[in-house]
């Protein structure tokens, strides 16, 4: 034990050496928690216009956490990825002489953090938004960071060290809870559909006791009933159980034998971490951890491109290999966020008559949202051959970005023609807003390149998309602002094509630029 | 010494490793030879305590996987893998707290010194290159003071003299009574190093061989009669 805390004691120490030797982690540090603040305090706001700021409020909310996250942690830990292992683990600490059960409590020291931080916040909301007496929140607090950590920690020790555990069993298991989250999910979106959002609805489905009966979860939940609105037949006997359910899991996992047997997991688990992190900052779309080696198709291609054309050949039969060829994850997102966005805004975005101005909006929306989503293009920087091809910067960079423009203009087909049908745009200005998208996507790429080169490593990559989005803000800030002028002053019809020429002509600009990324691997600054 | 018995060892449906058995006394250096995929790694990693596995695996005759015996063992991965948080010196300090060694730190200035650490040791983990990594490694490996040492692929990514360096402390442990395993392809490297050799082939000790049985041979000749290849 002594190891491990000199192991976390001294990383955090480091850590903060090397925070402070970069200003630029501290601000970013500030202006996470300041927005996290004004995250919580937006809630507040939101529960109390919704008048929800009472304890049968909190009741409401701490259920609908509770339900949540109690079994999405279950679910990660039956999986044995509920705790970060890291890549040093593997070669200095599982085959050093600590006790496997030891080495688990302590790697998990990142979830007991988030625990807490969720535990204080919850404390400070009871008392300041929901108006709950002081006791009864400290109570809370005890047991939200202490009673429910001693209940996860044996959860977790159970699932990691249980070696009878089958495979079968766990996925048996993980689909049961996934399928019960759904159905809750479901019955909850359908109850306040009928019923509309208020407190009154909201309580009612939320007293239902079925939910405290629901072993351990449920039990958790009468707790903190307990606690916040006193006692009852049902969250007594809920409380009741759910401590003698933690005392009997604590007993269990002490005695359970555990000779590190989830190390073979815990390792593979640090290697797909790695991996995982690594696709983050090429910007991959990643939705879990350890992805399965992906299958390729057989395909027969004639090679015959040459110059930096060749770097296009091999990705349109890279794309070819690929089970589902250019169609990605990202245009199953599209069609889902299109799907939404019409159902949920077609009253607003009809009765205003200028649908397709809500159409834009939705597009140039989409555009940041998806600020962090690169592609597979990015990777082609990282290929030292892209350097040596013998042929023009800005030839690479189009031939390097040009699939990422068809796949664009084909996920911004899928958002508008649906979005578009269903509000009953005119098919011109959903061609004119595809075309928009596409070049925003365009211009998003390129400015991203040109970010690099302007701060290379200095600010990191969180940094390097700060300057990118501002940049971005700006530019497209003037060309709205040029097309609702003209539009206005002139004919309302012409801001879609002005915003399409002017976005077209600042991307072009920015491609020119940007291309001085692809004559030399070393990044300017 | 290190003794292993029917060792045996699957992925899903393959068999990586099937009932291998090997020893190695103490004082001596075993050297685990094989091509890409024979089963090697899936050995050491095995005895390292990373894998689940059928059979028996013993530490100075005390089973692997009992604390006791991972206090007297060391380990050197093929690829190492730091802390990034944490300097060349934490890392030492780390091991040292972790298997209560009882090296001192005069020790732990010659073995940096002697693989060219000595003024590398506020580095931390993520600003060190791939062969810099190993030296930690083995300077880690060695606070330990074990009684059993494992490497797998510890030449790689060295520079000479770190190799030679390596090679006179990989005799010096044998000569204290330490037994050392080494696994590796590169076979001139170990050539002055071993006392017994085992070779594997698809999951399975095919051959092995003392030194003292094979007179003049060099590895490379014995090698390639085991597994019928032919020399480079």
């Amino acid at each position: 034990m002594k190891a491990l805390m000199y192991l976390t004691k001294r990383s955090f120490v480091n850590n903060l050496k090397k925070a402070l030797h970069k200003p630029i982690t501290l601000l970013l540090m500030i202006f996470l928690t300041a927005y996290a603040i004004f995250v919580v305090f937006g809630i507040g706001m939101l529960m109390k216009e919704l008048h929800f700021d009472s304890v049968q409020g909190l009741v409401v909310f701490v259920t609908l956490w509770t339900l949540y996250i109690f079994l999405s942690n279950f679910l990660s830990y039956s999986s044995r990825k509920g705790v970060i292992f890291r890549q040093g683990h593997a070669h200095f600490v599982f085959t050093a002489p600590i006790s496997p059960k030891l080495v688990l409590l302590h790697s998990a020291w990142m979830n007991y953090i988030i625990s807490l931080v969720i535990s204080v916040v919850f404390a400070i909301m009871g008392v300041t938004v929901f108006g709950v007496a002081l006791w009864r929140m400290f109570l809370f607090f005890l047991t939200g960071c202490m009673l429910e950590i001693v209940c996860e920690c044996s959860i977790m020790v159970w699932f990691y060290t249980n070696e009878k555990l089958s495979e079968k069993a766990v996925k048996v298991l993980g689909w049961g809870i996934k399928g019960f989250l759904a159905a809750i999910t479901l019955v909850i979106f359908l109850y306040f559909r009928r019923e509309g959002i208020s407190l009154g609805s909201a309580s009612a489905f939320f007293d239902w006791p079925v939910l405290q009966m629901l072993p351990l979860v449920g039990w958790n939940i009468s707790i903190y009933r307990l606690i916040l609105l006193g006692p009852t037949t049902l969250n007594l006997i809920g409380s009741v159980l759910y401590l003698v359910s933690v005392a009997v899991l604590v007993f269990i996992v002490f005695r359970m034998k555990c000779d590190g047997g989830y190390y073979e997991e815990a390792a593979k688990f640090a290697d797909d971490y790695v991996e995982m992190k690594k696709k983050k900052n090429n910007g991959e779309m990643v939705t879990r951890i350890g992805e399965k080696r992906r299958a390729f198709r057989k395909v027969n291609n004639a090679y015959d491109a040459k110059g930096a054309k060749a770097i296009f050949s091999r990705q349109l039969l890279e794309y070819k290999k690929e089970k589902y060829f250019i169609f990605s994850k990202m245009t199953v997102f599209s069609l889902v966020l299109a799907a939404i966005m019409a159902y949920t805004m077609r009253e607003s975005a009809v009765d205003s008559g200028v649908p397709q101005f809500f159409l834009l909006g939705i597009i140039a929306y989409m555009c940041l949202v998806m600020s962090g989503y690169m592609g597979k293009w990015e990777k082609e920087l990282q290929n030292p051959y892209l350097f040596l091809i013998p042929d023009k910067a800005y030839k690479k960079l189009w031939y390097a970005t040009a699939m990422e423009h068809v796949k664009a203009m084909l996920d911004g087909t899928i958002m508008c023609v649906s979005i578009g049908f269903a509000w009953g745009v005119s098919p011109v200005y959903v061609v004119q807003t595809i075309l928009i998208y596409t070049v925003l996507q365009a211009n998003r790429l390129y400015m991203r390149v040109l970010a690099q080169c302007l701060v290379g490593n200095l600010l990191g990559k969180a940094g390097q998309d700060i300057i990118r989005v501002l940049m971005q803000m700006v530019i497209l800030g003037i060309g709205i602002t040029l097309a609702v002028v003209i539009g206005m002053l002139v004919n309302i019809n012409l801001i879609f094509p002005v915003t399409l020429i002017y976005t077209f002509v600042v991307t072009v600009l920015l491609g020119l630029i940007a291309s001085v990324r692809f004559d030399t691997m070393e990044q300017l600054a | 010494m290190l003794e292993i018995q029917e060792l045996s060892k699957s992925y899903g449906k393959t068999l990586a490793v099937d009932k291998v058995s090997f020893f190695v006394p103490d004082g001596q250096v075993g050297i685990l030879l094989g091509p890409n995929g024979a089963g090697k790694s899936t050995i050491i990693k095995s005895i390292a305590g990373l894998l689940r596995y059928k059979g028996r695996i013993g530490i100075q005759g005390i089973l692997a996987k009992d604390l006791a015996a991972k206090k007297i063992f060391a380990y050197v991965p093929e690829i190492p893998a730091m802390f990034e948080a944490l300097t060349v010196r934490e890392h030492i300090e780390y091991v040292r707290k972790a298997y209560g060694s009882s090296i001192t730190d005069e020790e732990v200035e010659t073995i940096l010194k002697r693989f060219e650490l000595e003024d590398k040791q506020e580095k931390l983990g993520n600003e060190l290159s791939k062969g810099m990594m190993q030296k930690v490694s083995i300077c880690c490996a060695l606070a330990v003071k074990p009684k059993v040492m494992l490497l797998d692929e510890p030449m790689v990514g060295l520079d000479p003299r770190a190799i030679k360096e390596l090679k006179e402390v990989v005799l010096e442990l044998r000569n204290s009574g330490v037994t050392v395993l080494i696994s590796t392809h590169m076979l001139e490297m170990v050539e002055d190093l071993w006392d017994v050799m085992f070779v594997m082939e698809k999951g399975q000790i095919i051959g092995s061989y003392q030194k003292s049985e094979v007179g003049e041979k060099d590895l490379d000749a014995l090698f390639f009669e085991m597994t019928g290849g032919e020399r480079a």
